[in-house]
């Protein structure tokens, strides 16, 4: 994280005061599906917590999404943007793309993982959009994450 | 609900910016053509209805313990090549 120009400072979600710099603001500009009025993320990660990241909600810090790149974690897993995504995140390759999928926490610390709707984003504009895959059909909803050891 | 009657190849237009045709229709089967701007969104009811629901029971609010997962697997991008996961 680049420790100059500090644009501003929210609430993480252990509570602790972070400083959200500019460029880890994520702009959805359709918001997430069920959530299409809160359009402005900041991409907070501890390294400590790899390989989930946050999508903590700009102006309500105590509500963030729970994320992962599931394409490092399950490496059968290819997903197909479509066509009209594609060309709306102004995507030239697909090395210009993160791909987060959001992660539902269950009892006792497991949790499945949304393989179906990711979350793709622009890396250089940090613009995004929950993209229903080409091929959803291939994957589910509530993947079961792996379990340690 | 507004019910509209449509013959294939004819359309609606919805606000003047969205075009819905009648492709095919073949028995119970109803192919739809949507012509909407790039900040419209469209989505099968079902899909976006699960997607919706998925979102609502993720929402975190304070501290969740989170699982540990297995040592990550090597790093691969969309066309399974490289680095995801890091803004550039």
């Amino acid at each position: 994280m680049n420790t100059c120009e500090t644009i501003e400072s929210v609430e993480a979600v252990e509570l602790e005061t972070v400083t959200v710099h500019n460029e880890n603001i994520v702009e959805l500009p359709l918001g997430l599906l069920g959530f299409e009025q809160i359009k402005r993320y900041a991409l907070l990660q501890n390294k400590h917590e790899s390989p989930f990241q946050w999508l903590q909600v700009i102006d309500q810090p105590d509500l963030a999404f729970l994320v992962l790149p599931a394409l490092e974690v399950f490496p059968e897993y290819e997903p197909d943007v479509p066509a009209e995504d594609v060309k709306f995140l102004g995507l030239n390759s697909p090395d210009d793309a993160l791909v987060f999928n959001i992660v539902t926490l269950g009892a006792k610390a497991a949790g499945t993982v949304n393989l179906k709707g990711p979350i793709v984003i622009n890396r250089f504009t940090l613009k995004g959009k929950q993209v229903v895959l080409a091929n959803a059909s291939r994957y589910s909803i509530q993947h079961p994450l792996p379990l340690s050891r | 609900m507004l019910i509209l009657s449509r013959k294939t190849n004819e359309s609606i237009v919805i606000d003047g910016r969205i075009i819905v045709k009648i492709v095919r229709v073949e028995g119970d089967v109803v192919k739809l053509g949507v012509e909407a701007p790039a900040d419209v969104p469209v989505h099968r009811q079902e899909v976006y209805d699960e997607i919706q629901r998925n979102n609502k029971q993720a929402l975190t609010q304070g501290r969740p313990v989170l699982p540990r997962l297995p040592e990550s697997k090597p790093r691969k991008n969309l066309k399974g090549q490289q680095a995801a996961g890091t803004p550039a």
